[in-house]
C-alpha cells in the first residue's frame, strides 16, 4: 500500500466561479485524467443550500460518486462565530454546528470532516460521540503558520493560533481511546519561501514595485523592524508599512519541520496538498514541482511512517492572479494535473 | 480574490418604480471560495464616480426573495448565500444614474471567520465593521474598481 492521491474540489474554485466546471465535471476530471479516486470538498462551496441540502442533491452526489467509483475522503467544514449576529456563538452552539456537519458528511459518504485550526478542543470533544455514531472522523487542520510540534519560525504568528494544537488532539485521542479524532496537516506548513504568484500580485498592488523585490531578495538579512525601516530609507513613501501583510514576502523558513510528522503520523486523517504554482523541474521535462513548498522530505517521511492515507491537492495560486483579465488567469486543470504528476512520482513505492 | 469579477459584467442598470428611476442596481458574486450564512453578509462599500453610497441606502436581493435591508439580512441566520449565485445590490438614488460609463469602487463585507478571535468577536456583535475598511472583507481586502456602462432597465 502506498500513499493515495486525491483532489479537493477547492482547487477548481475559479472554474466553478466562472461556471466552466460544476462538481460533476470536477469528479470526471479526477477520474478520467488524474486516474485516481480521492475527493475532498468545501461544504459551503459544493453543497447547494448548505446546511440543508435537498434529498435530490444527496442522491445526485452519492450516485455520481458511485458511478465513477470515487472515494469521499474529507469534507472541509467551518466555524463562523457570528452566524447569529446578536451574540458570539457559544462553544455548545459551535459543537452543534460541528455535529450537524458530521451528519451531512455521513449522508454524502465522507469518511472525515476537516475542522479548522481554531476550533476549541472542548467543541471537538463535545462532538466526538456524534463522530463515532456516524462513523466520520474529525480531523483538525494544521495550517501555516502553525508548526506541528516545535515552533520553528520567529515570524509573526496569529495570536489565536495555538501551536500546542496537535498535542491537544493527540492527548484527546489517547485519553478517550477514540480513533475518531485526528489531524489534517496542510502541506503549506512546509512552504519555505514566498511564491512567485504572490510576489507578482504584490508588485501590481504597491506604489513602488521595486520595494517588493528588495524585501524578497533581502529577507534573510533583516528582521521585520529593520526591513520596514530599510524600505523607507531606500524607497521613501513606499506603502509597504504593515508587518502583518509583509509576512508572506518575508517568509524564510517553513512553519513546520517534516521530521515532526513522525510523531503525528498515526493520527493523520488526511492531508491537504496545498500548492501555488507547478513549474517544470530544470533538466527533467514533464516533471513538476512547487518551488516554494517542500514535498520531497515530508512524503519521504510519511512513507517511512507507513502512512497510506490520502494527499488531496489544494491549489491556491489562482487567487493571486484574479486581479488580471481572463487571458491571464491560470489554468487550474493543468496545475492540478502537474501536481498529480509530482504526487505520483514522489509517492511511488 | 476574484478582484476583477465581483461585479457581474453588464449588470449595472437603474431601478425604475412607477416610471421613475429611484436608484440603481448591479449583480455581485461572493468574494471568497465558499458561500456563507446570509446573516454574515454585512453590506458594501460603494462609490460611483466618486460619490459614496452607505449601507443605509443599500438593499440586497438573493434567493428569489424581494430586496432586503442589511438589518433584515442580519436576521437570516439559517439562510445561505450560495457560492455559485449572484445577488443583486440595489442602491437608492433619486433619478438613478446617468446613461454612459460609471467608475464603481466596491468592497463586500462578510463577517466570515475561521473560529474565535477574542475581543474582536464581541466588538463585531456590538459594532460590525464598516464596509470598505478591509475588516470583514474576507479574501478581497482591497477596494476593487470597475468601469461599467449603464444598461437599459
Amino acid at each position: 500500500m502506498s500513499i493515495k492521491r486525491g483532489v479537493s474540489l477547492y482547487s477548481y474554485q475559479q472554474a466553478q466561479f466562472f461556471k466552466q466546471m460544476n462538481w460533476k465535471d470536477m469528479i470526471r476530471e479526477v477520474h478520467d485524467n488524474l486516474h485516481t479516486d480521492g475527493i475532498e470538498i468545501i461544504d459551503e462551496a459544493t453543497i447547494r443550500d448548505y446546511p440543508f441540502p435537498s434529498e435530490q442533491f444527496i442522491f445526485d452526489w452519492n450516485n455520481e460518486m458511485a458511478r465513477w467509483g470515487m472515494k469521499a475522503v474529507t469534507m472541509d467544514i467551518y466555524l463562523d462565530v457570528h452566524q447569529f449576529r446578536d451574540h458570539v456563538m457559544t462553544h455548545a452552539e459551535a459543537a452543534e454546528r460541528l455535529k450537524n456537519d458530521i451528519k451531512i458528511a455521513a449522508r454524502l459518504g465522507f469518511e472525515n470532516v476537516r475542522c479548522l485550526c481554531m476550533v476549541p478542543i472542548d467543541v471537538i470533544e463535545m462532538a466526538l460521540p456524534t463522530a463515532e455514531k456516524y462513523n466520520v472522523r474529525i480531523g483538525k487542520e494544521i495550517h501555516a503558520p502553525l508548526p506541528i510540534k516545535r515552533r520553528l519560525t520567529t515570524a509573526w504568528v496569529d495570536p489565536f493560533l495555538d501551536y500546542r494544537m496537535a498535542q491537544q488532539i493527540m492527548d484527546l485521542a489517547d485519553r478517550t481511546g477514540s480513533k475518531y479524532v485526528g489531524l489534517v496537516p496542510d502541506m503549506g506548513i512546509f512552504q519555505h519561501s514566498p511564491t512567485r504568484v504572490s510576489i507578482a500580485y504584490r508588485k501590481r498592488h504597491t506604489n513602488i514595485p521595486e520595494a517588493v523585490d528588495f524585501v524578497v531578495e533581502n529577507r534573510f538579512n533583516y528582521n521585520m523592524d529593520e526591513m520596514l525601516a530599510k524600505i523607507q530609507e531606500k524607497y521613501p513613501g513606499s506603502d509597504l508599512t504593515d508587518p502583518k501583510s509583509m509576512q508572506g514576502l518575508m517568509l524564510r523558513k517553513s512553519s513546520a519541520d517534516p521530521e515532526d510528522l513522525r510523531e503525528i503520523a498515526p493520527y493523520i486523517v488526511s492531508i491537504h496538498g496545498k500548492f501555488y504554482e507547478m513549474t517544470e523541474i530544470e533538466g527533467q521535462p514533464g516533471h513538476y514541482e512547487d518551488k516554494s513548498i517542500d514535498y520531497v522530505n515530508p512524503i519521504k517521511i510519511l512513507k517511512e511512517c507507513g502512512y497510506t492515507g490520502y494527499i488531496n491537492s489544494e491549489y491556491e495560486g489562482q487567487r493571486d492572479q484574479q486581479d488580471m483579465g481572463y487571458e491571464n488567469l491560470p489554468n487550474e486543470v493543468e496545475e492540478i494535473r502537474r501536481h498529480h504528476e509530482m504526487l505520483t512520482r514522489l509517492c511511488a513505492d | 480574490m476574484f478582484d476583477q469579477y465581483l461585479i457581474v459584467k453588464n449588470s449595472l442598470k437603474n431601478d425604475i418604480m412607477d416610471g421613475k428611476a429611484v436608484g440603481f442596481q448591479f449583480q455581485v458574486r461572493i468574494a471568497d471560495y465558499r458561500g456563507c450564512f446570509l446573516s454574515l453578509h454585512n453590506g458594501y462599500y460603494i462609490e460611483v464616480d466618486g460619490v459614496k453610497y452607505p449601507k443605509s441606502l443599500q438593499t440586497f436581493e438573493i434567493n428569489g426573495r424581494p430586496p432586503r435591508t442589511f438589518e433584515e439580512i442580519k436576521t437570516c441566520v439559517w439562510e445561505h448565500f450560495n457560492y455559485d449565485d449572484a445577488g443583486i445590490v440595489h442602491v437608492a438614488k433619486e433619478g438613478g444614474l446617468e446613461p454612459g460609463s460609471h467608475h464603481i469602487g466596491l468592497q463586500q463585507s462578510i463577517l466570515a471567520q475561521y473560529g474565535y478571535r477574542g475581543k474582536q468577536d464581541e466588538e463585531w456583535v456590538k459594532n460590525p465593521p464598516e464596509p470598505g475598511t478591509g475588516a470583514g472583507a474576507g479574501k478581497t481586502a482591497t477596494i476593487c474598481y470597475f468601469d461599467e456602462v449603464l444598461q437599459d432597465a
